[in-house]
């Protein structure tokens, strides 16, 4: 018994206050609302479940093709579909109750007013453990700029739902940006508890023999294998700047990949892509960790930015 | 609470059955599989390349080499397209591949067999519309409607070599070049096949499920068809997989379905074939 608690606080993290039993979590869009892996991987051996990225009103989400692979890793223009904040709360949410993994909710929206209504309503929300805030969509109002590559209409976003919910925020950042330390900054200034990322960089892909893009929407978000070397440096360069914890991500696949955001810095990592080809993926990956540690006779805490350069 | 069914399944054979054309059979204690279900396939260890690849379940084979939906092993009717496919190809019996599956909904067996006058209920033909490797996942199909008609169409003498398993089926063919059965599209032979009482199940082309739904349509039967798209998961977790609904039907509230989990069987009124 004794050990076992000892190799579980081994591989235990903490961000914003809040204990998770390993520091593996699925990323976003990648694991539905987690009951869709039930049947496939064991819930109960993750840190944490972050489900699909919610809005207001359920969407629907953008004609097909809305994916394609590419060499190590896949383009997507889903369109944010989801089946919209209050169905989640009433018929997804039960779903993961009574389960060890703690749950996140993930949310976007096209004003500032929807992401602080998102949070109110997430706000009281029973089996919820913080809200992720994806902020790499477009200000209808605004004309459609970016909000995450904007370091002031990041920061308002920020700042509008911390002041929404008691939850703690995490703020999703794009990596489509020329400095990420500089959106590090401003969201800790407006409030955030932690950062995540990379979000998936904008790519496309060209049908030579029909001279069209392969997506209907022509452009997508690049995620899988082919985007962890530029997810990486990112994470370090985010970790070197920011104070509050960070969560890693981009194209991984194993243990060793995960350890390398954890050693640049990152408190957590979450697996995406991964999920597609191995829904036990971060099952796995998870494992891989409590091996690495034990190995190494270390925690996560302590392999935490223990990146030696120079 | 963890109920896996993806697995490591051993090859027993992977032959090239028509130029280009492989059946492959995988070792699998298989559950109940219902036709029209698939599997995604990973074609390889490594990541490249990175998603699974799916395939219409072709066969269930049982012991007993009787027409069960469970057996001890399964077959995949493949052609060579791309990458994934040409190291599917090269696999030797022996070697192990990734399966994730039984996945999705197939043909509604129960509602086609429905207890009737003449056990068929109020459809008293099905007929089953292959078009080229449409014709896959209509073997298990056939094999458990036997007094259904098949039609195949298909490109030329190669493809038509993919009906020979149909043997013992009414079964009847046309080629685009005339090579075997009929000079034409396989549209041609379903007009003159249909009835009031008749009931499609099809798979193929989108282009041919276009034309199969419009006639179905006409005649005022119900039209079931299995649909192709991209897919990274199989298991409606990515979203990616999405068709338009059509305006009518039982999707009318939804207006996108997934081809992996809602499907890939749809009844063709649930389309929106417009957006194909
Ligand atoms: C439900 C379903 C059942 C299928 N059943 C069969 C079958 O029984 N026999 C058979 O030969 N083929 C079948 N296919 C098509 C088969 O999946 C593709 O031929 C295969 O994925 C091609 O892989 P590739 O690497 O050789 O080709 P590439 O063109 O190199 O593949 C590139 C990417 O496009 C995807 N892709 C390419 N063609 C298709 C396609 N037609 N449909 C969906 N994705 C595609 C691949 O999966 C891959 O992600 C089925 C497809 C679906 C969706
Ligand atoms: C199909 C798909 C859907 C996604 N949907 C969302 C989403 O709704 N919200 C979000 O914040 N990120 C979304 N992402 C981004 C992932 O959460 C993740 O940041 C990205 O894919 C990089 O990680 P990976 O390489 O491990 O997949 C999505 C990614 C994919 C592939
Ligand atoms: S392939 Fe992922 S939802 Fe269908």
């Amino acid at each position: 018994m004794k050990k076992n608690a000892a190799a579980s606080s081994a591989l235990s993290t903490e961000i914003a206050g809040i204990k998770f039993q390993n520091p593996v979590m699925t990323a976003s869009g990648t694991f539905g609302y987690g009951m869709e892996f039930g049947g496939y991987t064991d819930l109960n051996r993750l840190g944490a479940v972050v489900v699909k990225g919610l809005s207001l009103k359920p969407r629907a989400g953008n004609p097909g093709p809305r994916i394609v692979e590419t060499p190590g890793g896949m383009l997507n223009a889903i369109g944010l579909q989801n089946v919209g904040v209050e169905v989640f709360l009433k018929e997804k949410l039960p779903l993961l109750k009574g389960l060890k993994c703690r749950v996140i909710a993930n949310i976007f929206g096209e004003t500032i007013e929807d992401y602080a209504e998102l949070a109110k309503r997430l706000d009281n929300a029973e089996g919820l453990c913080a809200v992720e805030i994806n902020i790499s969509c477009p200000n209808v109002k605004k004309g459609g700029i970016v909000f995450g590559t904007d370091p002031i209409e990041a920061a308002r976003v920020v700042h509008a739902v911390r002041r929404s919910t008691g939850l703690p925020v995490i703020t999703k950042l794009s990596p489509n940006v020329t400095d990420i330390k500089v959106l590090v900054r401003a969201v800790e200034d407006a409030g955030t508890d932690a950062v995540s990322l990379i979000n998936t960089l904008t790519g496309m892909a060209v049908d030579v023999e029909r001279r069209r893009p392969v997506l209907a929407m022509s452009t997508g978000g690049l995620s899988g294998p082919a985007i962890r070397p530029v997810a990486v440096r990112m994470c370090w360069e985010a970790a070197k700047a920011a104070r509050t914890p960070i969560i890693g991500m981009g194209g991984i696949v194993t243990a060793s990949d995960a350890l390398e955001f954890i050693i640049a810095g990152a408190s957590a990592v979450q697996v995406g892509t991964a999920s597609f080809i191995d829904p036990d993926a971060a099952v796995k990956v998870a494992a891989g960790i409590a091996d690495y540690v034990k190995r190494h006779k270390t925690t996560v805490r302590e392999l935490i930015g223990s990146l030696k350069t120079g | 609470m963890k109920n896996r069914i993806e697995r490591l399944c051993e090859i027993t054979h992977n032959k090239e059955v028509s130029s280009s054309y492989f059946r492959i059979g995988l070792k699998w204690q298989t559950p109940r599989i219902a036709p029209g279900q698939f599997v995604m396939l990973r074609v390889t260890d490594s990541l490249d390349p990175l998603l699974r690849r799916p395939f219409g379940i072709y066969n269930v084979i049982d012991a007993a080499g009787k027409a069960s939906l469970r057996g001890t092993g399964i077959e995949l009717l493949y052609k060579v397209v791309g990458r994934g496919t040409r190291i599917l190809s090269l696999k030797k019996p022996g070697e192990c591949v990734d399966v994730l599956g039984p996945l999705g909904n197939g043909w509604p067996l129960p509602r086609l067999l429905s207890s009737g006058k003449n056990r068929w209920g109020r459809h008293d033909k099905i007929i089953m519309t292959g078009g080229g490797m449409g014709i896959a996942p209509l073997y298990l199909l056939a094999k458990k409607i036997k007094t259904g008609v098949v039609l195949f169409g298909g490109k030329g003498r190669a493809e038509a070599g993919l009906t020979k398993a149909f043997k013992g089926h009414k079964i009847r063919i046309a080629t685009e070049d005339g090579s075997v059965g009929k000079k034409g599209f396989v549209t041609e032979l379903l007009k003159e096949e249909l009835g009031p009482d008749s009931a499609v199940c099809a798979c193929g082309p989108v282009g041919m499920l276009k034309a199969v739904a419009a006639l179905a349509d006409d005649a005022g039967v119900d039209c079931y068809v299995s649909l192709e798209s991209s897919m990274a998961c199989g298991i409606g977790a990515c979203l990616g997989c999405a068709v338009k609904s059509g305006a009518h039907g039982a999707a009318a509230n939804r207006d996108y379905r997934m081809v992996c989990s809602d499907g890939p069987v749809f009844l063709s009124r649930d389309i929106d074939w417009e957006a194909l």
